[in-house]
C-alpha cells in the first residue's frame, strides 16, 4: 500500500495533500493542514467534537477516509470568516458562555450552522435534534441551546447567513 | 491494516468479495466498520462509494433503495412516518449524513435501529453475487444470521420497499434520548379489515442476537380488534419469545421487559 496524492478545497483553498493508507480526514486537517479546531475526542463518532461541512453537509471527519473526501469542499471552523472575524454564530456562542473548556465548542459550531444553513428558524426541539451528535462535558448543554436559539433569532431579524 | 480497494461496477465488487472471501469486508458509510474496528489481520475493504447505489428510485408502487443510500437521504425520499422516525434513531446528524441504509442492515447488537422498521414494512433485499442477483425477503436475511453474524450472501445493492398498507409505528427504548444504541427497538404494521386485523407484523431489535419478526406477538393480534387484552397478550408473547443479551447497555432481564412494555406501547399507537 502506497501513500497517494489528492486534492480537495478546504476553506476555499485548493489543497493537494500527500496521504497515508487509510488516513482520515480529521488527519489531513489538522496533522498536515494544522487546522486544530478540528478536534480529536474519540476517533470512532461518538462525540462530534471533529465535525466539518463536507460539501455542505455536516459530516464528522474522524470517520471520513481521506480518499473518499477527493475533490470534495471541506469547510472547518477556520474557514467561517476568511480574516478569522467572530461570525454572529459564534457571537451568540460567546454571549450565552456556551463554552467552558471550549473542546466541544468548534464542532457544535459547525453542528449548529448545519442545522441552521439547513432550518433558519428551528424549534428548540429541533435544534437539540441538530446539536444530539456532538457532547459537551462541562456546559450541561443549556447554554449551547440559547446560543443557537439566538444566533437564529438575530438570522431573522437582519435577513443575514449564520456565517 | 487492511487494504482499501474501491471497485467502479457491482460485478467488480461482487467478484472482489466472492474471491477474497472472508478476509473482504464490506465499507459502506464508514460509521460503524471505522479505524477502531478494521480487522487486525490485513484483508480488504471493498468500498462501495463508486457504485451509484446512493440513490432511490419511486416506482408506481413503492422504493428502489441503493443500498449505500444515507439514511438522512432515505429519510428525505421515503415519507413513511414509522421509517423516518427509525433514521432519527441512528447517531445524530453527522452519523445520518454518512451511515447508510444497507450498512445498518449489517450492524451487530445492540445496534441496527432500521431493520425493525424494514421487517415491520416487509422490504425486500436485492444481492449481487458472483452468479447473478438473488432476492431475499429481509427476514430471510436475518434467519441467516449465526451468532450474531450476518451469512455472506454477495453485495446488497438495494432494498425493495412496497408502498405502506395498513398502518405502522415505531418507538426505540434507550438510554438517552438520541445518539445512543437501544435496548430494545419495535417496529409494527397492521392491516384492518372493518375494524379486525387481517395482518399484522411486528419486529424487534435489541431482543436477540440479531432483529427479527415476532410471530407469537403477530398471532396474538391477528384476527382481534387490537383491544387492550389482544395488546396485553401480545406483548406478553413477545417476552416469552425473545432471547435478548446482556451487554454494557442493559441486561438482558430489562430488555425482556422493555420488550414487552413497548411491544405493548407501540401497538396502542396503531389501536
Ligand atoms: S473525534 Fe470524531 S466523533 Fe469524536
Ligand atoms: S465546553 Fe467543555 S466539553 Fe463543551
Amino acid at each position: 500500500m502506497e501513500d497517494k496524492l489528492i486534492r480537495l478545497t478546504v476553506n476555499g483553498r485548493d489543497e493537494a495533500v500527500i496521504i497515508q493508507p487509510l488516513a482520515t480526514l480529521q488527519d489531513v486537517l489538522r496533522d498536515t493542514l494544522e487546522l486544530t479546531a478540528v478536534k480529536s475526542g474519540c476517533g470512532q463518532g461518538g462525540c462530534g467534537s471533529c465535525s466539518v461541512l463536507v460539501d455542505g453537509e455536516l459530516r464528522l471527519s474522524c470517520l471520513t477516509l481521506a480518499e473518499r473526501a477527493e475533490g470534495a469542499e471541506v469547510t472547518t471552523l477556520e474557514g467561517l470568516n476568511a480574516t478569522n472575524a467572530i461570525v454572529p454564530l459564534q457571537q451568540a456562542f460567546v454571549e450565552n458562555y456556551a463554552a467552558q473548556c471550549g473542546y466541544c465548542t468548534a464542532g457544535m459550531v459547525m453542528a449548529a450552522k448545519a442545522l441552521l444553513d439547513r432550518n433558519p428558524a428551528p424549534s428548540r426541539d429541533e435544534i437539540v435534534e441538530g446539536l444530539s451528535g456532538n457532547l459537551c462535558r462541562c456546559t450541561g448543554f443549556a447554554p449551547i441551546v440559547r446560543a443557537v436559539q439566538q444566533a437564529a433569532q438575530a438570522l431573522s431579524d437582519t435577513g443575514e447567513e449564520a456565517s | 491494516m487492511p487494504e482499501l480497494l474501491r471497485p467502479g461496477s457491482i460485478d467488480e465488487a461482487a467478484d472482489l468479495i466472492a474471491r477474497h472471501g472472508a478476509a473482504a469486508a464490506v465499507l459502506a458509510g464508514g460509521t460503524s466498520l471505522m479505524r477502531e474496528t478494521y480487522p487486525s489481520d490485513g484483508g480488504y475493504l471493498i468500498g462501495v462509494d463508486r457504485l451509484g447505489l446512493d440513490k432511490v428510485v419511486s416506482r408506481d408502487d413503492g422504493w428502489s433503495i441503493g443500498a449505500a443510500v444515507p439514511l438522512s437521504v432515505l429519510r428525505e425520499a421515503v415519507p413513511i412516518p414509522a421509517l423516518q422516525a427509525a433514521t432519527r434513531e441512528i447517531g445524530g446528524p453527522a452519523v445520518q449524513n454518512m451511515a447508510t441504509v444497507g450498512g445498518n442492515l449489517f450492524a451487530r447488537a445492540p445496534f441496527g435501529d432500521l431493520a425493525p422498521a424494514l421487517l415491520a414494512l416487509g422490504a425486500r433485499l436485492v444481492f449481487a453475487t458472483a452468479d447473478g442477483e438473488t432476492t431475499q425477503s429481509i427476514e430471510d436475511f436475518y434467519a441467516g444470521w449465526t451468532d450474531g453474524a450476518p451469512p455472506r450472501t454477495g453485495l446488497l445493492t438495494r432494498i425493495e420497499l412496497d408502498a405502506l398498507a395498513g398502518a405502522a409505528a415505531y418507538m426505540k427504548c434507550a438510554r438517552r434520548r438520541y445518539s445512543t444504541p437501544s435496548v430494545v427497538t419495535v417496529a409494527a404494521c397492521v392491516q384492518k379489515d372493518g375494524g379486525t386485523v387481517s395482518d399484522a407484523r411486528i419486529a424487534l431489535s435489541g431482543a436477540h442476537a440479531h432483529p427479527l419478526r415476532c410471530p407469537a406477538a403477530e398471532q396474538a393480534v391477528i384476527g382481534s380488534s387490537l383491544d387492550d387484552a389482544a395488546i396485553t397478550a401480545a406483548a406478553q408473547a413477545a417476552e416469552a419469545a425473545v432471547a435478548p443479551q446482556t451487554d454494557a447497555v442493559a441486561t438482558d432481564w430489562y430488555r425482556r421487559r422493555m420488550t414487552g412494555v413497548f411491544v405493548g406501547r407501540v401497538l396502542a399507537v396503531l389501536a
